[in-house]
């Protein structure tokens, strides 16, 4: 039976598993550039990885157990969503406060809910026994359980994270291009951040049932990563993170398929080499338009030599143009007697 | 004649601080273009945060366009420009998307940008001299004309009032005359620059084709010492000021000789 059959036909058991992985695809790919831009690659590892505190206390109140209903089910993916969000909010409120940067917020937030989730999970396997909830399947993505209602959740998502980002397209490229201008220009910062930070939280969810929660930062990062080496011009970029975003998921769920692999870890893979395959051609023809523009333009210049440095750059020596200033006492600079 | 800035008995102090500003009193009249120079630490930006309505003063009143700061800020008169934009220039715009930005703030997300609102885009862009550049990806434009993009932004909204944080650090020589030339062409705006580099602010005075650049000149350290149209700015009153500054580079100051 060719690999194909599992996706079309009557035994199409992955079908369900291969419209989840289109819709994640194309929400991570909407998301990706802005993610890129905003130099929020470490914030999606730290939602993700809050997700396994909200995976260990979901297995404890029972919710992942063997004769799971759907309605359990979502229950549980609900309670992740819950700790993802939480994680993002307050990602978004500490990196407001003074005193801890950003990063450290996210290592600290990151550590505490991972380690209370094995936590839980530990307990839940001494309590459960044969029925303990699978580590594995949380860390590298579970396509084959994935159903029927999960794909039209993955859908659902898509078009409510597509529809937002479309209705603050304005305010969110502000923020995230200027955020100290936007906020004086009179877009509401703080709230945008916010959003922004839930609808990449939602999309983390939704992406771990594909590539868990150690591989669902690369779907959020490599897409985008991808088009930023190839474009920059907005439009082409975003069309290009889609067809990265789509093509990558495609490629690494039918090798997953035919190797008889986890599909998460081969999905990343298909982004790595997509990924190096785009870094590469930059290399050698230049950025796709970039590269036409500048035969276009003439804007190729050479970089300016070191004596054209900005001023600043050499203030502290005395400066010749200056009539009026004299060094008297040269400054000490001996170490006392 | 209503100055466009008026500031009366400003002082500031952060909590538990010695005080940052004391005593300021300085109208700017419209369509003025006035220069703060000053040490660092000397309160410029703090008096420029407080004239944006971005800090409260201890004492003492701040009035622009017969508004507070803060009602002037919302509705658009005061445009700015800092020294060191946080604007992150990877991003995939163009320089005409840049500046469509401060206009497109407003519009509700489903309403295209009105007409009147593009038109003062391209405005923007000619009187930043950018019409040549308006298509051009912002990764590809030099430090200046990146300047220039944000202050076409900032022109997009037509503020009365132009406040400039050192907008010509970090610029090469070219860079910095095209800027200067640029904001020497605006009529109608009252320009509030502050800058700590004393020879950009030679320079200015020297080279525009009026003679001189700024209109008056205004030195700040704590308190306002003196201000004056440039060429009353004399070796003696900067020294004055800046004698802290000179003092840790070059052991103690004394003035030689007249600048011209």
């Amino acid at each position: 039976m060719s690999a194909l059959s599992y996706f079309w036909g009557p035994q199409a058991s992955l079908q369900p598993a291969l419209l989840s992985a289109l819709a994640v695809a194309l929400l991570c790919g909407a998301l990706s550039p802005l993610v890129v831009l905003r130099r929020m690659a470490f914030v999606g590892q730290g939602i993700s990885h809050a997700a396994f505190g909200g995976v260990g206390v979901a297995a404890l109140l029972g919710l992942f157990s063997a004769n799971t209903t759907t309605a359990a089910l979502l229950g549980a993916w609900g309670v992740v969503a819950l700790f993802c969000i939480g994680a993002a909010l307050a990602i978004a409120a500490l990196s407001r406060t003074e005193g801890v940067a950003e990063d450290t917020a996210i290592g600290i937030l990151l550590v505490a809910s991972m380690a209370l989730g094995f936590l839980l999970l530990q307990i839940q396997r001494e309590r459960a026994g044969a029925l303990a909830v699978s580590v594995e399947g949380f860390l590298f993505g579970q396509v084959a359980t994935t159903g029927v209602a999960e794909a039209w959740l993955a859908w659902g998502v898509l078009g409510i994270t597509v529809l937002t980002l479309v209705l603050l397209r304005r305010p969110l490229l502000f923020w995230a291009f200027d955020e100290g201008s936007a906020a004086s220009m009179g877009v509401r910062t703080h709230l945008v951040q916010s959003i922004f930070l839930v609808v990449v939280a939602v999309a983390v969810v939704i992406t771990m049932q594909l590539a868990g929660v150690i591989l669902s930062t690369a779907m959020l990062v490599l897409p985008g990563a991808t088009a930023l080496q190839l474009s920059r011009k907005s439009a082409v970029v975003w069309g290009l993170s889609f067809a990265t975003g789509v093509t990558g998921a495609l490629v690494g769920l039918f090798a997953s398929v035919l190797l008889d692999a986890q599909p998460g870890p081969a999905i990343a893979l298909a982004y790595v080499v997509l990924f190096g395959g785009a870094r590469l051609g930059q290399r050698v023809w230049g950025s796709a338009s970039g590269a036409a523009y500048l035969a276009r333009r003439d804007i190729g210049r050479p970089r300016p030599s070191a004596r054209d440095r900005p001023q600043h750059l050499a203030k502290a020596s005395v400066p010749e143009d200056v009539p009026f200033v004299q060094a008297m006492d040269p400054p000490d600079v001996t170490d006392g007697p | 004649m209503t100055p466009a800035i008026r500031v009366q008995d400003v002082s500031f102090h952060w909590p538990g601080q010695p005080p940052a500003l004391e005593r300021v009193t300085l109208d700017v009249d419209p369509g003025e273009r006035l220069a703060i120079i000053g040490p660092n630490g000397g309160g410029k930006s703090t008096l420029l945060r407080l004239i944006l309505g971005e800090l409260t003063p201890t004492s003492g009143q701040i009035e622009v366009l017969g508004m507070t700061p803060t009602e002037a800020r919302r509705s658009g008169a005061i445009g700015y420009l800092s020294q060191q934009s946080g604007a992150n220039r990877a991003f995939p715009l163009s320089v005409r998307q840049v500046v469509t930005m401060a206009v497109a703030v407003g519009v509700a997300p489903w309403r295209r940008l009105p007409h009147e609102a593009r038109n003062r885009v391209e405005a923007a862009l000619a009187r930043a001299d950018l019409l040549d550049l308006a298509d051009r990806p912002v990764q590809a434009l030099s430090g200046g004309q990146f300047q220039r993009t944000l202050l076409a932004r900032a022109l997009a909204l037509d503020p009365s009032i132009l406040v400039l944080d050192e907008p010509t650090t970090g610029l090469d020589a070219g860079a910095q005359e095209q800027l200067r030339q640029v904001l020497g062409s605006l009529r109608g705006i009252t320009l509030l620059m502050v800058s700590h580099d004393i020879r950009a602010l030679a320079a200015s005075a020297d080279d525009a084709p009026s003679g001189s650049f700024c209109h008056r000149v205004a030195c700040l350290r704590r308190t306002l010492h003196f201000h004056a149209a440039p060429e009353g700015i004399t070796p003696q009153v900067l020294a004055h000021v800046f004698e802290h500054d000179l003092a840790s580079v070059f052991g103690s100051v004394r003035v030689v000789a007249e600048p011209r």
